[in-house]
């Protein structure tokens, strides 16, 4: 699906990432992996440490934190906001929704819808595009997303493949509604019949409850029913075969070829899948953000906007740029952008509990 | 590109292959991994510019098969 929405602008953007860094190489040795083994996955992958949440720190602290922290460096009254979108796959309860508690936790107005969008690495894209559509269509003047996860509580840490990957985010993204007549192009997409490449069997309606043997693969990985479990080599297809596609025609709704967009920001998978993805599409790796991972783990939908702040803080705050980005995965679902972004207000990438 | 190239290519991109020959059993190298399966999928993306998913290659049994999924030399 396209779209093209006008009159909005990005406002401003914050993350806050866990506050317990892992090592991936100290990590590995004390389960018993191979050095030489892990160096090699390190050096292939782009992995060295990644920051997750500390016990009781959910994604709704995170996004909370990075909110506060957003409306104090902007200036904003919590009362101001006209609507909360919540991206989440890691709640705080099956029911309420993470916005409805966010909404109480801030104080927001009555008025003020809220609701949850059950989206992972592709949802930060996606509920940008519902904060559009608000400001654009939907009678709201400012929207506050907040976008994150906690994938490291869902991860076996007997699962070598998987569990070193995954950080722990939140982020808060501010949309406002403007005059400015300079659009935002999305193109979003979905292929459900890759859902089980990147599951989570139990824990929800189908599956509720269960036992939690551990299964060992051929590798001697570990899991259980209620771990996140990823297919990476299928996943790695999917991108291979989606998301250059996705980028092209988003990029020909924007009127944007490589040469004149200033940075392709990508949700940070891992730096092989990064580096790939940019040469497919005919960007430099000095216009594609990729050291997000190695610092932070891959953060899920929070990993766009830690990608702008990491990245191209300075510049956004300068700005404008000619932005194109992508988010993709679970679903499997990707969700690509393209626009102008900036002067963009930013608070800064820090850790909760600090 | 003839056998014995495509051979040599892949053996350049993907570490666990490299001292490997057609006849080598892919279950009995010790870094036939997840992370060798993703390199030989990315191998075939930029080389072949084929699309191949994770399932074919994990139902190899040795690198002869593997290159029989080069549509030119199966």
């Amino acid at each position: 699906m396209h779209s093209s929405l006008s009159n909005l602008r990005l406002a401003g953007v914050a993350v806050t990432t866990g506050s317990v860094v892992r090592d991936f190489i100290a990590d590995g040795l004390a389960a018993g992996a191979d050095r030489a083994a892990l160096e090699r996955t390190a050096k292939t992958i782009g992995l060295r440490e990644r920051r997750v949440a500390t016990p009781g720190i959910t994604a709704l602290d995170l996004c909370a934190d990075a909110t506060t922290r957003l409306l104090n460096e902007m200036g904003l009254d919590a009362t101001s906001i006209d609507a909360v979108i919540f991206v989440t796959q890691t709640p705080d309860h099956a029911q309420p929704n993470n916005a409805s508690l966010l909404h109480g936790r801030l104080g927001l107005s009555k008025s003020a819808p809220a609701y949850d969008l059950s989206m992972g690495c592709s949802g930060w894209v996606t509920g940008l595009h519902q904060a559009a559509l608000l400001c654009a269509h939907g009678g709201a003047a400012r929207v506050l997303l907040c976008a994150g996860d906690t994938l490291s509580r869902l991860t076996n840490p007997g699962d070598r493949s998987t569990d070193p990957l995954f950080g722990d985010a939140g982020s808060a993204t501010i949309v406002e509604k403007t005059g400015r007549s300079s659009p935002l192009h999305f193109v979003l997409g979905a292929d459900g019949t890759g859902a089980e490449a990147i599951i989570v069997k139990q824990g929800g309606a189908r599956q509720p409850t269960g036992t939690l043997d551990e299964h060992t693969d051929t590798e001697g990985n570990r899991t259980h029913a209620g771990n996140l479990v990823m297919n990476g080599a299928d996943v790695f297809s999917f991108t291979l075969r989606e998301v250059p596609g996705a980028i092209e025609s988003v990029m020909r709704h924007a009127g944007y070829i490589p040469a004149t967009a200033d940075a392709l920001v990508l949700h940070q998978a891992n730096r092989f899948i990064l580096s790939t993805l940019a040469k497919k599409t005919g960007f430099t790796e000095a216009q594609t953000p990729m050291s997000v991972v190695e610092h932070f783990g891959n953060q899920s939908s929070a990993s766009i906007p830690c990608a702008l702040i990491h990245c191209l803080t300075e510049r956004l705050e300068a700005g404008p740029l000619k932005v194109v980005g992508c988010g993709f995965g679970v679903g499997l679902s990707w969700g690509a952008f393209a626009g102008e972004i900036g002067p963009l207000t930013i608070a800064p990438i820090l850790p909760l509990p600090r | 590109m003839t056998r014995s190239e495509q051979l040599a290519a892949l053996r350049g991109d993907v570490d666990a292959l490299a001292q490997a020959d057609e006849a080598t059993v892919l279950a009995a190298l010790p870094q036939w991994d997840s992370l060798a399966i993703l390199l030989v999928v990315s191998h075939f993306e930029h080389v072949h510019k084929q699309a191949v998913s994770g399932a074919q290659v994990r139902a190899c049994r040795t690198v002869a098969d593997i290159l029989n999924l080069i549509p030119s030399l199966s």
